[in-house]
């Protein structure tokens, strides 16, 4: 179920990016071609890239893509290792209930600016930072159980406990 | 204290293997918290970090040198070199700085660079007998220098953090000197290296030859042209110039080459949004780091030490290198641009330092960080793409090394080699 939802994320994300180069390319093809620059564009494609920014990054935190130092769980025993992965996993999922708190709140202290040229609300840009945060904590607990299904059952594959370097 | 508090924080988050884009975030709320600022600031300032227009080119150029990857561009780009460079001892090293540097003038990613030539060139290296540690070392240095030659979505987030308006267009045509004059540096150490190591030697494929390669690889080639010669004339924004690259490597890889179909563009795509994402999230954290930076008066404080130490611009912008290649080491470049550059560039302007030739040794110096262990993604690229472990590249690699902090000595100290090209143009 997760990993289809992680799947879906980078699929929209994916989607969010073509659309944003296409928004941008018919920007200028509106000023050469057309003689007016759309005034929606600029706004559109930087909206569409706050969305799949954070899709994308919930994503990789299951996927495990984002970029970090992996040199102690290297020299540590296998043991070890497993302790230091749980504490990241246990504080990912913790700055990603900051993300949802606050942002939550965000979305709300800002739900009645409006965005000159789209005409909604600010609001809107920074809804995919509080959605985000709680899909970062629900993949970072997922890591969290899997790892201690794994230790249980030490014969099993650790399925998906990812979180290896970028690349 | 507080200062204690986001650096401890930190450095304590990055050690024990946090991402670097939560470690950042963690650092800002903790010490936010210390000084009693509301944490919802933080979050406001991650989504404020990422609300960048110009920002947008980091994904565009990140889909478009993807994109070139499979349309085979760097192939054509290799076949060219190597008609150039390929006769001489240890050619292949030569070929593969010079298709890197060709690669750096048509995309703005070093990490797509080592991906695209390091793909091509290492399989290739390793086939005609070249040591992968030797071919691996190669790549990855030499796409530090595609971080100097123009596009370069570095220098796009350096213009983001200066904040006073220092000119993408000016950077990019600053880095165009150093940028070929740490190229052929790396080419020369490329050729003692393998004349020490009796590396083999290619043939010289004739002039017509040289030629033909030429002529398949210009559409390829147009892309840097388009990218530049817009940015340069005012018919582009950065970011529009970024975006038409992607549509032209599109309509070149599925028209021209025909070596770019869906499966593969949908591919690009999934890659290149999770790259950029990576990217990005640590950019929007580290505005939320850089945030807190400032509320402790760090850029201050700092200044305030190093003109306490001395007084000698020399000297400062010696030490100014260190920091920043120690930091380099570390962390990643993007978030250290946003970081660094409000600390060091006011200390560097009072210096007597251009803004742009800041930019371009921030470059050269933040890029030797993408190569060196523990963080280094361009090598951890060069590391997967020739399977051969990080620890046994950096054993040889060091010839190499000292070819860039000789290069970024040159660059720092000689700042006509920058700032030459901007005043004429």
């Amino acid at each position: 179920m997760l990993s289809k939802l992680s799947d879906i994320l980078i699929r929209l994300a994916a989607f969010g990016l073509v659309l944003m180069t296409a928004v941008i390319c018919w920007q200028v093809f509106g000023r050469f071609v057309l003689q007016s620059s759309p005034s929606w564009s600029e706004q559109t494609a930087l909206l569409l890239m706050i969305w799949y920014v954070f899709f994308a990054a919930a994503a990789g935190v299951r996927e495990g893509f984002h970029i970090r130092i992996a040199l102690l769980e290297d020299l540590s025993s296998p043991r070890m290792a497993g302790h230091i992965k749980m504490g990241i996993n246990i504080l990912v999922a913790l700055f990603g209930l900051v993300l949802l708190i606050y942002g939550l709140q965000l979305v709300w202290l800002v739900r009645i600016h409006v965005i000159p040229s789209l005409g909604i609300s600010r609001g809107l840009a920074y809804v995919p930072l509080p959605f985000c945060g709680f899909l970062m904590s629900v993949f970072a607990l997922e890591h969290i159980f899997n790892d201690r299904k794994a230790v249980n059952a030490p014969s099993a594959d650790s399925v998906a406990s990812g979180a290896e370097r970028a690349e | 204290m507080e200062i204690l508090v986001l650096f401890g924080v930190l450095l304590l988050l990055l050690c024990i293997g946090v991402p670097v884009g939560f470690a950042l975030l963690g650092a800002a709320l903790a010490t936010f918290a210390v000084i009693d600022i509301p944490l919802v600031v933080a979050v406001q300032r991650m989504a404020a970090g990422i609300s960048v227009f110009t920002l947008m080119a980091i994904p565009f150029f990140i889909f478009a040198g993807d994109l070139m990857y499979r349309a085979g561009i760097a192939d054509r780009l290799v076949r060219v070199a190597d008609a150039a460079f390929g006769r001489v001892r240890g050619g292949l090293g030569l070929v593969d700085v010079g298709a890197s540097m060709m690669f750096g003038a048509v995309s703005g990613s070093a990490i797509a660079s080592a991906s695209a030539i390091g793909s091509t060139m290492v399989p290739l290296m390793k086939d005609k007998g070249y040591p992968a540690d030797y071919a691996i070392n190669v790549t990855v240095t030499a796409a530090v220098v595609g971080l100097l030659i123009p596009p370069s979505h570095n220098m796009i987030i350096y213009a983001a953090a200066s904040g006073s308006g220092v000119s993408i267009g000016d950077l990019f045509l600053a880095g165009i000197v150093p940028g070929i004059l740490t190229g052929a540096m790396l080419m020369l150490t490329a050729w003692v290296v393998a004349r020490r190591r009796n590396l083999p030697r290619g043939t010289f494929p004739g002039f017509g030859a040289f030629f033909r390669a030429l002529v398949y690889a210009i559409p390829g080639l147009m892309t840097g042209i388009i990218i530049m010669g817009g940015i340069l004339s005012g018919i582009f924004t950065p970011t529009e110039s970024s975006a038409v690259a992607v549509l032209y490597t599109i309509l070149v890889g599925a028209f021209v080459y025909r070596t770019l179909g869906w499966t593969s563009f949908i591919e690009a795509a999934q890659k290149s949004v999770r790259t950029a994402s990576m990217v990005l999230f640590i950019i929007a954290s580290a505005t939320a780091f850089g945030f807190a930076l400032a509320l402790l008066e760090v850029p201050e404080q700092l200044a305030e030490l190093i003109a306490f130490i001395t007084d000698n611009p020399i000297i400062t912008l010696l030490i100014i290198n260190i920091m920043l290649l120690a930091l380099g080491t570390f962390m990643d470049m993007a978030p250290l641009i946003v970081i660094t550059t409000p600390i060091f560039l006011p200390v560097a302007v009072a210096n007597g330092v251009d803004p742009v030739h800041f930019g371009i040794i921030l470059m050269l110096n933040l890029g030797i960080g993408l190569v060196t262990p523990p963080v280094g993604s361009v090598l951890f690229v060069g590391s997967a793409v020739g399977k051969e472990p990080v620890a046994t590249l950096v054993k040889t690699i060091w010839p190499f090394y000292l070819t860039l902090l000789f290069a970024l000595l040159l660059i720092s100290f000689i700042p006509q080699l920058s700032l030459t090209l901007p005043a004429m143009i």
